[in-house]
């Protein structure tokens, strides 16, 4: 579904990715774990398509197709979703209004007509339910004044309304108590399924404790160095990113 | 907060004989073709316009010099060769049918001048007056006579002068005491002609005591081939206790210039909304100045100007608090595009008296484009030491973590910027209370925002 090959980016100069390769199938869920710095973010913001960045080698292909030649809206409309670690407020824009034109945007890439009300009304009850976000939250202006667990809800809402094959989880968990870590796992666990795949990009496992991950990956100065299963995960819960820093310090220089 | 406790003196120095001379004679070309002018119908409005006349010729149009025109040099736009002759009409009202809605009563003005055969008129309900200037002075409508430059008078814009001095028609609203007024009242303004125009619109609308209007008021351009320079003016008073909500909507040709001198009166426990949505045109300069005169007094004035091209649009505002315990608020927000300029200069003065006053300004601009330009200006002076006055102004583009965030979720540039372009400007359009109106509104900014 998703792959990256030797991925270099940069930012202003200094690079970030250096040679990151990474392979995700359908119904698979990915956890990127690593320290601060090594470039976690800047691996879902390239792959949303975000245009800061200077991506010097490498590709991203999705479904076959070469990303780096698309635009954030129309990766979005093959089917990719971020969701943000700081979403960002829209005053004026309600996110009902803002789900609605996303879908009729998304719908008509691919050649669908725009959504009928009522299976639109039927859909937004349904997924509101699913991450237990009330109403008065979706109708009013996207994120406006939300505390920062019902911004990240309503990333997982909108998640669950636009529906996409690859859901790219940018530090959901931070900031988040433990009955918004639940709420938002819920949402995952429910719409993960074997046509679709999760990245969850995360400092820590915690969230790792209510989605489980396939893989888990550890991603240290701008490539990753390990991989495995969950029990990676843990390891790195119990032992830290020291031993990892050290292990793979040479890459530094 | 800034607080002034000296009042500045901005006016420049007295101009030179050779001047007044040539000022005096640009105006009697002027006075010439106009014609029969509002002076002709009473002696007392006469001697008014004489006054205005030699006020006029003392100052000439304003220049960049003049310190309340600094980002907009009246001269670039209008000259001596500009004809201030109503010429035939040449347009029907098929021409512009669509403009009137059942849903008010309809007052056509073309260039300013009413034409009652194109209004509407049939919904007015009685005891309301709408008739024009010229024949309500005539008639010896005594609010008319009295009221006539009342609040203009204390003004030192030169454009009010010239307007008084040249003014021969416009339109008389009157709406009598404990009457609110169940269907709005729109002046459809059609800007049309062949010629390089000038044009002096002078109307006066009052409300009585507790009354209540919603005026609505929209300038288009129909079969416009020549420019335009119209320079009108409009005196509001609201007597106590009397509300009035006005609406006005700037969608004119680029041909187009319009300068719109207001001057609102508000008194005792009265209660005013006022928004002034400019879409388009050559040059806009709106200039509403508000006297708060009596206490308990609610004061609303908003501005939207979307401002494209080589375009040019200026808000000069004024808010004078003059008696106590009174509120005003004030927002304009401003979207520049292309090589256009805007401009915003608003200042809130509060009188000694005017304790525990309420005044908040605010202005916020977006601009498209490197070539765009905002000049604003915020001011406050302020003499009372018990009030609560704030303002403030912010200029940048539009939020890049915003407009990722949306085309993250599908939505691609142009669509992303649109909606957030809408999103900034709904916050002035809320304001328009008429659902009607407003809907209208909406959809005008949505084209034009495109």
């Amino acid at each position: 579904m998703l792959e990256i090959k030797d991925l270099k980016v940069s930012v202003e100069g200094k690079q970030i990715l250096k040679g990151l390769n990474l392979t995700i199938n359908k119904g698979e869920v990915h956890a990127i774990m690593g320290p601060n710095g090594s470039g976690k973010s800047t691996l879902a913001s390239v792959i949303a398509g975000r245009e800061d960045y200077t991506v010097d080698g490498g590709s991203i292909t999705f479904n076959g197709k070469d990303m780096l030649e698309l635009s954030a809206d129309e990766r979005a409309k093959e089917g990719m979703f971020l969701a943000f670690q700081y979403p960002v407020e829209i005053p004026g824009v309600s996110t009902i209004n803002f789900l609605k034109t996303a879908i009729t945007e998304i719908r008509q890439y691919r050649g669908l007509p725009p959504m009928e009300a009522k299976d639109f009304l039927k859909m937004l009850k349904e997924k509101q339910k699913l991450v237990e976000i009330e109403t008065n939250l979706t109708g009013r202006s996207v994120n406006e004044g939300f505390s920062g667990g019902e911004k990240k809800r309503n990333e997982i809402f909108q998640m669950a309304m636009l529906e996409p094959s690859l859901a790219i989880l940018d530090e959901t968990d931070s900031g988040l108590d433990i009955d918004a870590l639940r709420i938002v796992a819920t949402g995952v666990n429910t719409l993960r399924s074997k046509e679709n795949a999760f990245v969850i990009i995360t400092h820590y496992q915690r969230l790792l404790e209510y989605i489980i991950p396939d893989f888990v990956h550890v991603l240290y100065n701008g490539k990753i160095v390990k991989s495995g299963t969950r029990e990676l995960a843990l390891e790195l819960e119990g032992k830290g990113y020291d031993w990892i820093k050290k292990e793979f310090s040479e890459l530094a220089v | 907060m800034e607080l002034v406790t000296a009042k500045t003196n901005s006016s420049r120095g007295a101009l030179g004989e050779a001047e007044i001379i040539k000022n005096k004679s640009v105006l009697d070309k002027w006075i010439n073709e106009v014609g029969k002018r509002l002076g002709e119908a009473r002696n007392t409005i006469k001697s008014i316009q004489q006054k205005a006349e030699e006020n006029f010729a003392a100052v000439g149009l304003p220049n960049k010099k003049t310190e309340d025109f600094k980002y907009t040099n009246i001269r670039s736009y209008l000259q001596e060769d500009y004809i201030a002759k109503h010429g035939k009409i040449l347009v029907g009202v098929q021409d512009f049918e669509p403009l009137l809605t059942d849903d008010f009563v309809s007052v056509v003005l073309i260039n300013g001048k009413y034409v009652p055969e194109y209004s509407r008129l049939k919904k007015l309900p009685e005891g309301v007056a709408i008739k024009s200037l010229f024949k309500a002075l005539e008639e010896g409508d005594q609010i008319a006579i009295k009221q006539f430059n009342a609040g203009l008078a204390t003004t030192a814009n030169p454009l009010a002068m010239l307007n008084t001095a040249l003014a021969g028609d416009g339109i008389f609203i009157s709406i009598p005491e404990n009457f609110s007024c169940p269907i709005p009242i729109h002046i459809a303004n059609i800007c049309t002609g062949e010629v390089k125009s000038l044009y002096n619109p002078r109307h006066l609308v009052y409300l009585h005591t507790n009354a209540e209007l919603t005026l609505i008021e929209s300038h288009h351009s129909v079969k416009q081939t020549g420019k335009t320079f119209t320079n009108s003016a409009t005196e509001f008073y609201i007597e106590n206790n009397a509300s009035l909500e006005n609406y006005i909507l700037q969608d004119e040709d680029v041909l187009s210039q319009r300068n719109d001198v207001r001057h609102f009166t508000v008194n005792t426990g009265s209660r005013m909304n006022s928004v002034t949505i400019s879409l388009d045109g050559g040059m806009v300069r709106n200039d509403p100045t508000v006297f708060i005169n009596g206490e308990n007094a609610e004061v609303h004035l908003n501005g939207l100007f979307v401002v494209k091209e080589d375009h040019h649009t200026d808000n000069h505002t004024m808010v004078e608090h003059r008696a106590p315990n009174c509120f005003s608020n004030e927002l304009y927000k401003g979207v520049i595009a292309d090589n256009a300029t805007g401009v915003f200069n608003g200042k809130i003065l509060v009188y000694r008296d005017a304790q525990k006053t309420n005044a908040y300004q605010s202005n916020k601009n977006i601009l498209m484009g490197d070539k765009a330009t905002i000049n604003t200006k915020p001011q406050l002076e302020i003499y009372a030491d018990d009030v609560r006055c704030t303002h403030g102004t912010t200029t940048g583009v539009l939020n890049e973590e915003a407009l990722f965030y949306m085309r993250s979720r599908g939505l691609n540039e142009k669509l992303a910027k649109n909606i957030l372009l809408q999103a900034f400007a709904k916050e002035v359009s809320n304001t328009i209370k008429n659902e009607t109106f407003r809907n209208l509104i909406e959809q005008k900014i949505e084209q034009n925002i495109q």
